[in-house]
């Protein structure tokens, strides 16, 4: 009897694997990527902002208070406001996010997210009394002892904030993370490069003359310095992202990462206007978050996905 | 270990562990608003708040317990996934067809904490002439089935529980790693940390969930359900020491019986990593397993990572200072 196929083919089409699916194991992932997508991204941007200048403030302000005094009152509360956006994308990129108070429940040096979280903490306590300090100072409540203190016990966890996140994203076992011992290094560098540059902006907004002229030298050698724990993370990442990325896609953003760390600079060398200060600061925020975006992306990045322009 | 299945319902249920002082004082405040009917939204937000700091006091240590997978008898009945499953009371992962032998879970997951794994090893090209006796044994080396039913690989030194941030993993009183799914936040520290891809989060309740070497029947003298379904006896249970005992005395036995290929994964430690309370008889490379070749204890960078990290902030706030020193009026 005949009867025709294809109905019988419709009727009961099997379930097909994926196209491109592996046979085996060998040659498929072994290590499952951690649901941060791109959140991570803008958490190490906003955490090396917030950090960064807070330090850049804290210490231009205890070095030299007379050049810097007006300038970190304003600096403090804008700190507090990046860290906070900061630390409400940390709890978002949580699973449960009612339970971010799990955090807190042990303490475990060994852990960097632990030893992270609560210097988090830590440190928005002593932040917060500052820019609430500083806030009462513009409206006739000066407690300069009392501010002073709190941006003193505020410098070390607010160091320890910005230096554990690469050592969180490094030390693990995705590919690419695990291989970047600078990552630390770079990204507790560019936390101060881009908190001098907030610090500069404000101060250029301000009209702090005598400040503009000592941050704007200061900008233009962290600006180069940063560039050699950048360089040392690109190099121990160049392997993953030989894998990963065309030779093309690895030559379009390594243009674009340098032209954002030598625009500022040009900038910079040229001129120390508030728009050309505003320009060369837009210019490294765009930079500090493609190498963070670029990086954070390793893991979520199959070699087929991006070889095939997907 | 005997098996008292039957016995199971007559078995006092064991409760939480016994606790400190001060958590039994916090307990006592919270109690009415774990157990009882809710009172409101203000003592269930208090209940949620205090309930995961109280901390118990850990159980005396056991004797070690883990598991050791024989692949060789492996037939791939895929029991372990059913009876773990099953105890467990985790989600089906649906009928897929993955294209890949007949893996239809694909991987270890948050729903899924024991996978068998199907690897086909036939060549391509079937034999014109018969075959003499010398390339029949190379010959069934390459048109073989390797099966192998994978789980947590409970590590004596687990990254996932040196990263866990909120102390849901501990090492139990059995040596063995164990998630408090009560107490997870879903950070994901553990998932990026384990070099095995054994954890993922769940998308139900967004915590991180694995084998829990069946603890809670472990704490009721039973054997966990995978080692109790197989029928091969691929599975084993029981005392770690007994266990590395039993497996070098069943790879000599396979080097005489002519698979000198046969060896042990993950049973002593390693220049790299630890050993494991869950470990395999494998007759090929780990990757043919999809397993690592060299597994690498990340922690082992961690110092060396802060040091740069507080390296590269030293020399910027170094920089910021000299400036300013140099240029102030």
């Amino acid at each position: 009897m005949h009867t025709d196929s294809r109905p019988q083919q419709a009727s009961a089409e099997p379930l097909l694997p994926e196209r491109g699916h592996e046979v085996g194991y060998e040659n498929g992932p072994v290590t499952k990527v951690p649901g941060w997508h791109g959140l991570i991204a803008w958490d190490a941007l906003l955490n090396g902002m917030a950090t960064g200048l807070f330090l850049a403030a804290a210490v231009s302000e205890l070095a030299a208070p007379a050049v810097f005094m007006r300038v970190a009152k304003v600096a403090y509360p804008v700190a507090l406001v990046l860290l906070l956006v900061d630390l409400g994308l940390l709890v978002l990129d949580l699973g449960d996010p009612s339970r971010f108070h799990h955090m807190l429940r042990v303490f475990k040096p060994g852990s960097p997210m632990s030893l992270g979280t609560w210097c988090l903490t830590i440190f928005s306590l002593p932040l917060t009394a500052a820019a609430a300090l500083s806030l009462l100072a513009e409206l006739g409540w000066d407690f300069e002892w009392a501010r002073l203190l709190a941006v003193v016990v505020g410098l070390l966890p607010g160091f320890a904030s910005a230096a554990y996140k690469g050592v969180l994203l490094s030390t693990n076992a995705q590919p690419g993370w695990k291989d970047a011992r600078w990552l630390g290094g770079y990204l507790t560098n560019s936390a101060l490069v881009m908190g001098c540059g907030e610090f500069l902006v404000l101060s250029a907004l301000m009209g702090q003359t005598q400040a503009i002229a000592i941050l704007r030298t200061a900008f233009i050698v962290l600006l180069v310095l940063n560039v050699i724990p950048l360089g040392l993370l690109f190099a121990n990442l160049r392997p993953i992202h030989a894998q990963l990325y065309t030779r093309e896609q690895q030559w379009r953003v390594g243009a674009l990462i340098a032209a954002g760390a030598l625009i500022p600079l040009g900038l910079m060398l040229l001129k120390g206007s508030v728009l050309s200060i505003s320009v060369a600061m837009i210019f490294l925020l765009f930079e500090s978050w493609l190498v963070r975006a670029v990086y954070v992306k390793i893991p979520h990045t199959s070699p087929l996905e991006v070889r095939s322009g997907e | 270990m005997a098996s008292r299945e039957q016995e199971l319902s007559a078995l006092p249920q064991a409760s939480d562990p016994p606790r400190g002082r001060l958590s039994v004082l916090l307990g006592r405040l919270i109690r009415p608003y774990l157990h009882d009917e809710p009172h409101g939204p203000l003592p269930e937000l208090l209940g949620r708040l205090i309930y995961p700091f109280l901390h118990g006091e850990p159980p005396k240590p056991q004797q070690p317990t883990g598991f050791y997978t024989d692949t060789t008898v492996c037939i791939g009945c895929k029991a372990c996934e059913v009876a773990c499953k099953q105890w467990n009371q985790l989600p089906s992962d649906g009928f897929n067809w993955s294209g890949n032998s007949y893996d239809n879970t694909n991987e270890l997951s948050a729903t899924t904490w024991r996978h068998v794994k199907f690897i086909e090893q036939f060549s391509h090209e079937s034999p014109s002439v018969p075959a003499s006796p010398d390339t029949e044994e190379s010959e069934s080396l390459l048109n073989r089935w390797l099966m192998m039913s994978d789980n947590c690989k409970h590590c004596v030194a687990a990254p996932c529980h040196q990263a866990c941030p909120t102390g849901a993993i501990i090492q139990n009183e059995f040596q063995n790693i164990y998630i408090q799914a009560d107490i997870c936040n879903g950070c994901s520290c553990c998932i990026a940390a384990c070099p095995f891809g054994v954890i993922t989060r769940s998308e139900l309740g967004g915590h991180s969930h694995k084998c829990t070497l069946c603890y809670d029947r472990q704490r009721d003298g039973l054997e966990p359900a995978c080692a109790k379904a197989c029928p091969t006896q691929s599975i084993h249970f029981g005392p770690i020491d007994e266990l590395r005992e039993q497996a070098r005395k069943r790879v000599e036995q396979l080097h005489e019986r002519g698979v000198p290929q046969a060896y042990l994964y993950g049973d002593v430690p390693g220049e790299t990593y630890s050993e494991m309370h869950s470990f395999y008889l494998l007759v090929d490379r780990p990757s043919v397993y999809g397993l690592p070749d060299a597994p690498f204890n990340p922690w082992l960078h961690m110092m060396g990572d802060y040091v740069r990290s507080v390296a590269g902030g030293l020399a910027a706030i170094a920089v910021l200072l000299v400036v300013v020193f140099l240029l102030k009026p």
